[in-house]
This record gives structure tokens, C-alpha cells and sequence, in this order.
């Protein structure tokens, strides 16, 4: 019995040691050392470390502008990207969702900016909104080709939404067809023979019941909203005149431009809590409006 | 009569979109084979040549052999470590009740909950602790450790759904653990398991971050993805070698993507819980 008993133990070890091994090493461990360091003041590389236990909160909360900054610059891009990205793809989801054979290729052309790698987003949108631009005023001559799209911070928040949109549409495109597909047929003809236009289908019928599928892009859309960091680091770098920069690219700007890394450490939990407490929130606000069929 | 012909309109303009959509891409393909002068004066236009001259010139000149042989290493190597032990750890952790098997769990699937951006210095931290900052090990031991969370997460659930009765027979029938697990479990998780592949395969192919921040400026361990934002995303204008690398660069997926397609619209979906 107790052999039978070491011999469950050391299976269980074989089977889930190796995995959980490799994730302590790369997340479980530096998330916890976060913790640790939030408490120093520490540039990261020398071996000197100050304690000064709640400072670096005290810090952030009273005194850092550009945390602020990042954090109205978060929030505004995360109302226009949620709302943009989740009409637009809902709008083409309708659409595609159709079964024709060019829908597929529709889909594709939709979702192929998806799959494709952030380093070719990035310099594909530099070579657009730079010679790109350049070239198409001098065929059309519209001013709008002449403005310098990244170069003033007002425009160029519209730059990381319009490559925001045009990267990740694909994504919730697919989540909305494969709720739409979901909806029985019968629901919809049943309306229809009552005399609901298309449009009243769609809002009563269609909509109550793709809300599993809103909800998840809702909450995916929201998440990734606030978490903007990769189209910041690789493309805009923060700038011009530190006008995109995100709160998770403030963090890193703190930790590896600043060189004030237990500060930054401490950033990182703030944003941990704000993001898990959002994303609480949203969760049970969705949640609650699904239907069953 | 007239409801018809409005559902048309919308569909119209959501195909033309569709080509709009495309049209960066098909830009950067036709400019790609462009002089520079010609990339500003006729930039709609049609190249004048498909001459691939400028792109051998990038292959050579960027090493472009090392760098698809890095990424290809990287891909290859962390989808196969994913594909040994997620499964087996999902599986055990599905069957086995109690404690250990909760903590387990929960260590493996934390990461999920918390975004990656609050835990990446420090992991830069740990990476440098064991020497590994900046070398093919550091980036490989990484991005395993990245990956498996989702991974482990997608087959759990997949996993409580297949009977354990077959495995209850095959026990009977004296087949050890083992072979149950790898002669009647593993080719039931098929499904799943290229759900999981074609998810770690892009997202490896494709990482920039993590080898930015791993890996950084060293050119021996560099990824494709690393290796170009370092050569183009600062300052330069070198669009003739620029645009024909990131041409290069996107092919694989592309292609990963026609063959792959099914698979991968249904995985997006099923990963889609991912926080």
C-alpha cells in the first residue's frame, strides 16, 4: 500500500514538475520578487539597495506626472479602441458571417494583419505614414497626406489607435462569427414571418444572444487596452514629447530608461491591482446581461 | 424589395473595406521591389521589375540564414517542449485531487491573471541572476515558461471532457500509467494539442518583446523579428533593404497561416479567455 502510495507521488512529480518548473522560472518567481523589490530604492544594476518600505507608493501617488500622464493617455486610448474595435467588428462579422465563398476570403483578408508579427506592423505603418504619405500628397495633393502623423502628439495618439484597430480586428471578428453562427435559425425566421425588419432582428434576437461572445471581446478588448505596451516600445517609443506613453511603458521607461527600478517594481503592482480590479468589474457587468437561447 | 438592397449596401462596403484592410501590406509587397526614388514617385504604381536583387542583397547582408535559423530553433524547440510537458501536466493535474495538485495548478496558471508587463523586469532580473542574459538558452528557457500557461490552462479543461473509463479498462488490462498516458490520452488531446501548436508556433515565430528584452542587442541570439526592429526602427530610411525583409520576414507566417487556417481561426477563439 505505501509503495503503491510513493509510486502515485513520484508519477505526479514526473507528470507535473518539469512544466511547473519552467513557470515559476519565467513568471511565478519575478512576480514575486516584484514584491520584494517594490520595497527598495535600487537602480537595478549596483549593489546598493535602501530600504524605504512604502515610499516608492507614496511616490507614485503624489508625486509622478507622467504616470498620470500615462494613465489619461491609457484610459482615453482604451474608450476608443474598445468602442471602435467592437462596432467595427461586429459591423464585418454580420457581413461575413453569411456563408458565400467569398466570405472566407474576406475573413482572411480581415484577420491576416492578426497573425502577422509587431516588428512588420510597425514598419509597415513607419513606411505608410512616412514616404507612403509623402508620395500620396504629391499625387493628390489633400493636406491631410502632409501632416506629420507621428510627429505631433495629437495625431499621433490616433496613430496607435488606427494601427491598434487595424492589427487586432481580425481577432474579435472571429469571436463575433462564431457567436453569430451560434444563434438557432428558427429564432430569427420565427421573427421575421411576425414582420421584424433586419434591424429589429439584429437588436432583439441577435444581439441578446451573441452577448457570451461580446462579452468576451468586451473583455479581451478592454484588457488589452489597458495593457498597450508592444505598438508603444516598438513603434512610438513613448513620443513625440512623451505624449504616448502607457502606464506599462512608463513602467519600463522606469526600470530600463530611468534606471529607478525598485520605483518601477512598485509601478507594476499598482498597475496589477488596477487592471485585475477593471477587469472584475467588466466581468460581472457582462455577465449579468447574457440570456440563454 | 427595398430591405434587400439595404443589407447589400453594407455588405458592399465591408468587402471593399476588406481590400482596404489588405492594402498596407500590398503597398509594402509592390514597394519592396522598388528603387527608392521610385518607391516616391510612383508608390501605387506596379514595379517596373520583379527583380529579386534587392532581395539577396538583404539576405545576405543581414544574415539572414543565422537569423530564420534562430527563429526556426526558438519556434521549434518550445513548441516540442509545450507539446512533452503541458499535456502531461494538464493531465495529471486534471486526475489527481488534493492539495498539491491545487497549488500546482494554480502556480501554473497565475501568470494568465496577471498581465506580463508587471513581471517582465524582474524576469530580466532572473534571467541575468543565472547568466543566461543574452544567450539562445536564456530566450528558449523563457519562452517556454511563457507559453506553458495558456497551454496547460486550454488542455485542463479539454482534458476533464474525455472519459476516464478507457483509462479505468486499460488499467485493468495491467497497462502502467505510462502507456496509458501516451498510448490512449495523448492521441485523444489531438484536437487541443493543435490548437495549442499553432498558438505557441505564431506566438514564437512573431515575439519581439521577449527577445528584446532576454536576448537584446546581441546579434549571435537574435530572433528575425529583434534583428530587424534593431536594423530599421530607429532613425534610418533604409526602405530598400527595410521592405524586402519585412517581406521575408512575414512569408513564413503567411504561409503557416493558408495552410493552417481552420485551425487557427477556431484556436484564436478557444485561446480567447486568456486575460
Amino acid at each position: 500500500m505505501r509503495n503503491k502510495k510513493a509510486k502515485n507521488a513520484l508519477l505526479f512529480i514526473l507528470f507535473v514538475v518539469p512544466a511547473v518548473a519552467f513557470v515559476l522560472f519565467a513568471t511565478d518567481i519575478p512576480f514575486v520578487m516584484n514584491l520584494y523589490y517594490s520595497v527598495f530604492d535600487w537602480n537595478g544594476i549596483g549593489k546598493e539597495m535602501t530600504f524605504v518600505g512604502l515610499d516608492n507608493f507614496v511616490k507614485i501617488f503624489t508625486n509622478d506626472t507622467l504616470f498620470w500622464k500615462g494613465v489619461t493617455f491609457t484610459l482615453k486610448f482604451a474608450v476608443f479602441y474598445v468602442v471602435i474595435v467592437n462596432i467595427l467588428s461586429l459591423t464585418v462579422a454580420v457581413v461575413m458571417s453569411k456563408e458565400r465563398k467569398s466570405s472566407s476570403v474576406g475573413r482572411a483578408f480581415y484577420y491576416v494583419p492578426y497573425i502577422i508579427s509587431l516588428t512588420a506592423i510597425s514598419l509597415i505603418w513607419k513606411f505608410i505614414f512616412g514616404p507612403g504619405f509623402e508620395a500620396l500628397y504629391e499625387i493628390t495633393g489633400w493636406e491631410f497626406f502632409n501632416w506629420s502623423w507621428v510627429g505631433t502628439p495629437k495625431l499621433a495618439f490616433y496613430v496607435v489607435v488606427i494601427m491598434a484597430v487595424w492589427q487586432n480586428l481580425g481577432f474579435y471578428m472571429v469571436n463575433y462569427i462564431a457567436g453569430i453562427i451560434a444563434v438557432p435559425k428558427e429564432l430569427i425566421e420565427a421573427a421575421k414571418i411576425d414582420g421584424a425588419n433586419s434591424f429589429q432582428v439584429f437588436r432583439k434576437i441577435t444581439v441578446p444572444l451573441i452577448m457570451p461572445a461580446m462579452s468576451i471581446c468586451m473583455l479581451t478588448s478592454l484588457t488589452f487596452a489597458f495593457k498597450l505596451f508592444d505598438i508603444i516600445m516598438v513603434f512610438t517609443k513613448g513620443g513625440p514629447a512623451n505624449s504616448t506613453v502607457t502606464v506599462a511603458y512608463n513602467i519600463y521607461q522606469e526600470a530600463f530608461v530611468r534606471s529607478n527600478y525598485g520605483l518601477a517594481t512598485a509601478k507594476s503592482l499598482v498597475f496589477v491591482v488596477f487592471v485585475l480590479a477593471v477587469t472584475a468589474v467588466q466581468m460581472k457587468i457582462t455577465k449579468s446581461r447574457e440570456v440563454e437561447a | 424589395m427595398k430591405k434587400v438592397k439595404k443589407v447589400n449596401i453594407l455588405a458592399i462596403l465591408v468587402f471593399l473595406c476588406s481590400i482596404f484592410w489588405l492594402m498596407p501590406l500590398i503597398l509594402i509587397f509592390l514597394n519592396s521591389f522598388k528603387p527608392y526614388n521610385d518607391m516616391m514617385q510612383h508608390f501605387l504604381a506596379l514595379p517596373k521589375s520583379w527583380s529579386l536583387a534587392m532581395y539577396i542583397e538583404t539576405w545576405e547582408k543581414f544574415n539572414f540564414p543565422m537569423l530564420i535559423g534562430n527563429t526556426l530553433l526558438y519556434t521549434v524547440v518550445t513548441v516540442l517542449a509545450i507539446m512533452l510537458m503541458a499535456p502531461m501536466a494538464a493531465y495529471k493535474l486534471a486526475r489527481t485531487k488534493g492539495k498539491a495538485s491545487g497549488i500546482c495548478f494554480i502556480l501554473l496558471i497565475m501568470p494568465m491573471m496577471v498581465p506580463f508587463q508587471s513581471y517582465m523586469i524582474s524576469l530580466t532580473r532572473v534571467v541575468a541572476k543565472v547568466n543566461l542574459t543574452g544567450t539562445k538558452m536564456g530566450q528558449i528557457l523563457v519562452s517556454i515558461g511563457l507559453c506553458m500557461p495558456l497551454a496547460v490552462y486550454m488542455i485542463h479543461g479539454f482534458v476533464k471532457n474525455v472519459p476516464i473509463e478507457l483509462e479505468e479498462c486499460a488499467r485493468i488490462d495491467g497497462a502502467s500509467s505510462i502507456r496509458i498516458y501516451f498510448s490512449i490520452v495523448l492521441p485523444l488531446l489531438k484536437p487541443i494539442l493543435t490548437t495549442v501548436v499553432v498558438l505557441d508556433t505564431l506566438a514564437t515565430w512573431n515575439d519581439i518583446i521577449t527577445n528584446q528584452l532576454i536576448v537584446g542587442g546581441n546579434a549571435r541570439a537574435m530572433n528575425i523579428q529583434n534583428a530587424l526592429y534593431m536594423q530599421f526602427s530607429a532613425q534610418t530610411s533604409d526602405w530598400e533593404h527595410a521592405l524586402p525583409g519585412i517581406v521575408m520576414s512575414m512569408i513564413p507566417s503567411l504561409i503557416f497561416f493558408i495552410v493552417m487556417q481552420k485551425h487557427i481561426v477556431g484556436g484564436v477563439t478557444a485561446g480567447a479567455v486568456k486575460g
